[in-house]
């Protein structure tokens, strides 16, 4: 049989499996004495073990092998492998490598002497007080079934309300494995064993069993609200899986596509200008349905991009528990909100700056559990990744109950450095933020090894920018301190004011946008050396964006509109000589020639098809 | 010819509630069990076409039980018989072979469809 053509398959299950056992340790050194985590380790190394015997993959398998070997012993009383959990996160990493690795042909090459031997020992240490009987046979996903033909994609209602739906579900995968090989699965087998999903799951399904087959085998598991069976979304998701881990979709023609929605809507606004002078009652008609539709169809495209967040996420508890380790910390690591959607270009992007921020919390944030027991806190520090949105928006906070920021310092150094005046007393906030992402600005505190040298946080910032996003830090010495990143859902397109100055127009996106008002020249003051604007008995610094644009020319006589733009709880008045109007733009790549003004987040093409540069509301306050 | 059962539980109130709801539909209950060790016994000499199972017993649990039963008996029909929150546990007795289970506190007709299904 050539076993070549199961090789992704195996890539992708046996990364999905390798996921189950990273996350088993980690609940493991949670609760030492707990039986469960070292049961779902053994089973999913179990599993591997499984599907490389079934590749021919003999070195990996017999690592697999020893270690399951050694985790059967430890069933019975799991804390005595407590000493060797670190063991076995290697022996994970090694696996995964190594399947990289073998797919390639590169097997017999792979040499896990060490490893075994380190196991050897642990075997030895580790007394044989109980025996574990592999699980009957039959009883795991097989990745390979010789008589694979075309695979499925089966998605199945648990009945709401039902008791123990997580265990209904296994039942039903187990009863379709008698049909045929079955991958896929999502939520992962993890999520649904552990009763964390909403009753639908879906997985792949090989062999040539008919629909009716597959349907009563799903039934016959109780309590199955609905079954539905797709052929063609199924040829889609294997097509994907081969490629990437969890991409579903052909990203590149969800581009393509979104690309052509982006070219419709900038069509339809010119339209949408001609009908409304138009005379022509059916013009108006024609252009009103056509408007409708391309609304419809943009919001089916951006439904179509949007990614659950645990398909970056999941790989933090590790990225954490490991620098934990290292930094000797104890941290517990809390998730909240994997299922937030998020366009999948955003998604793609911020992964990097969370670890930043991750790594910035574990090092910077948590203190050593001695110094966290000085000052009365629980020893082990907590540090808390949440995803939550609205409408428009996604939230992303991370957050520690750790020392905060020392303002103290940071306010020495930027004194120092000539960011703040030699009379300053506090950094506030907002500059706290700014100071910490200017190029090159460092505290001594973090000028460790492990999170970089300064240039850390200005990158997250910058990255955040480029996504339309922002970045707002809240901290309190002793406390602990909160990030919290704002991005648009999806990335593409946005709605957006057009104001005008000099001879340009600018788009501000609406998401910065407060409110307009008119800019009555009577209510100029100062704050602290500032132009500010009175609005409503507050002071709102200004900015006047024809000397930060450097626009010279004569200024349109009257009143000049004020646009208040707002990011967080910061506010400022932008100054333009007349506001233009709303209308959707589509946000093109922007690289921002060197030496181009830090205000613009990127360029669009406006309905009547002349480029305007996006202004970024996060740069102005 | 009616159905043979073979009862597990290490409480006899529940083996009797078991074994009421499953006579009065015309099973035969041929056995009773109080260990997961007794119940793999007397699957052996009685091979009853259903086994109703409890996950925690003494000396032997079902879980193991229903392992040892599956490993002598591929075809063996076990329904599990859990108590609320023992997810865990119910995922594992599926992985060793349990062919469908029941949450108690027990409604008979939840029983009855249980059991339909696994003798099917």
């Amino acid at each position: 049989m050539d076993l070549s053509r199961y090789a992704a398959l195996f890539v992708t299950e046996s990364r999905e499996q390798l996921g189950v056992c990273g996350q088993a340790l980690l609940e493991w050194e949670r609760r030492p004495t707990a039986t469960e985590p070292v049961v779902t380790l053994f089973r999913a190394v179990h599993t591997f073990k499984g599907m490389a015997a079934a590749m021919g993959y003999a070195n990996l398998t017999e690592l697999a092998h020893r270690t399951e070997t050694v985790l059967d012993l430890l069933r019975s009383d799991p804390s005595s492998g407590r000493e060797i959990a670190d063991l076995f996160f290697r022996i994970i990493d090694a696996l995964e490598q190594g399947a990289g690795v073998a797919v390639d042909g590169g097997d017999p090459r792979l040499d896990f002497s060490p490893l075994l031997a380190e196991l050897d020992e642990a075997s030895v240490a580790t007394a044989p007080t109980g025996s574990w009987a592999i699980p009957a046979p039959g009883g795991m996903p097989a990745v390979v079934a010789p008589e694979v033909a075309a695979s499925r994609l089966i998605q199945v209602v648990v009945t709401p309300g039902a008791t123990m739906r997580g265990a209904r579900a296994m039942l039903a995968l187990r009863k379709v494995e008698a049909l045929g090989a079955v991958s896929a699965v999502r939520p992962p087998l993890a999520t649904i064993e552990q009763e964390g999903f909403d009753g639908r799951f879906s997985f792949q399904l090989a062999g040539t069993a008919s629909a009716d087959q597959v349907m009563a085998a799903v039934r016959g598991a109780g309590d199955i609200l609905d079954v539905t069976i797709d052929a063609a979304e199924a040829e889609r998701v294997a097509e994907a899986a081969g490629r990437g881990r969890q991409i579903r979709i052909d990203l590149r023609r969800l581009d393509a596509l979104m690309g052509h929605v982006g070219e419709l809507i900038v069509a339809r606004a010119r339209l949408m200008e001609l009908a409304e002078v138009s005379t022509e009652p059916e013009l108006r008609a024609v252009a009103s349905r056509i408007a409708r539709v391309t609304a419809d169809l943009h919001g089916e495209v951006v439904q179509a991009r949007m990614t659950p967040v645990w398909q970056v996420f999941d790989r933090f508890p590790r990225v954490v528990r490991d620098l934990a380790r290292q930094l000797g910390k104890r941290v517990r690591f809390e998730v909240e909100g994997e299922e937030t959607q998020l366009d999948r270009a955003i998604l793609d992007d911020i992964g990097e700056p969370l670890i930043h921020l991750l790594r910035n919390a574990v090092d910077h944030g948590i203190e050593l559990p001695a110094e966290r027991a000085r000052q009365g806190k629980p020893e082990e520090g907590q540090v808390r990744l949440s995803a939550a949105s609205d409408r428009t928006t996604v939230l992303i906070r991370v957050s520690d109950n750790g020392r905060g920021v020392d303002r103290k310092r940071v306010l020495a150094e930027a004194i120092q450095v000539g960011l703040l005046p030699a009379e300053a007393q506090d950094v506030p906030d907002e500059l706290l933020l700014r100071v910490l992402g200017r190029p090159g600005f460092t505290t001594a505190a973090q000028l460790t090894d492990v999170s970089g040298r300064g240039m850390g946080m200005d990158a997250v910032i910058s990255r955040l920018r480029g996504l339309g996003g922002s970045v707002e830090i809240d901290t309190q010495v002793g406390v602990g301190t909160t990030f919290t990143l704002r991005l648009p859902m999806t990335l593409a397109i946005v709605r957006a004011l057009l104001a005008r100055v000099g001879d340009e127009r600018y788009a501000i996106p609406l998401a910065g946008v407060a409110e307009t008002v008119a800019f009555h020249s009577d209510r100029i003051a100062a704050l602290e050396g500032r132009e500010a604007y009175v609005l409503r008995e507050r002071l709102i610094p200004t900015v006047r964006l024809r000397d930060r644009l450097g626009v010279t020319g004569p200024r349109p006589p009257g009143r000049q509109p004020a646009v208040i733009v707002q990011i967080g709880e910061r506010r400022v008045a932008v100054v333009v000589d007349a506001l233009v109007g709303q209308q959707e733009i589509v946000v093109e790549p922007f690289d921002a020639p060197l030496g181009t003004l830090p205000v613009f987040s990127g360029a669009t093409i406006l309905g009547d098809g002349t480029p305007a540069l996006i202004v970024d509301p996060a740069a102005l306050v | 010819m009616s159905h043979t059962v073979l009862v597990c539980d290490d409480a006899i109130f529940m083996r009797t509630m078991i074994s009421d709801i499953l006579a009065q539909a015309g099973f035969e209950i041929v056995g009773e069990a109080e260990t997961g060790r007794e119940a793999v016994e007397k699957y052996r000499q009685l091979k009853p076409d259903l086994v109703t199972m409890d996950i925690v017993m003494p000396d032997m649990g079902g879980i193991e039980a229903v392992r040892e039963i599956c490993k002598a008996d591929p075809d063996a029909k076990v329904l599990m018989c859990s108590a609320m929150g023992q997810q865990a546990l119910v995922v594992e007795a599926i992985q060793a072979g349990a062919k469908d289970f029941v949450v108690k506190p027990f409604q008979p007709s939840r029983v009855l469809e249980a059991v339909q299904r696994v003798i099917g």
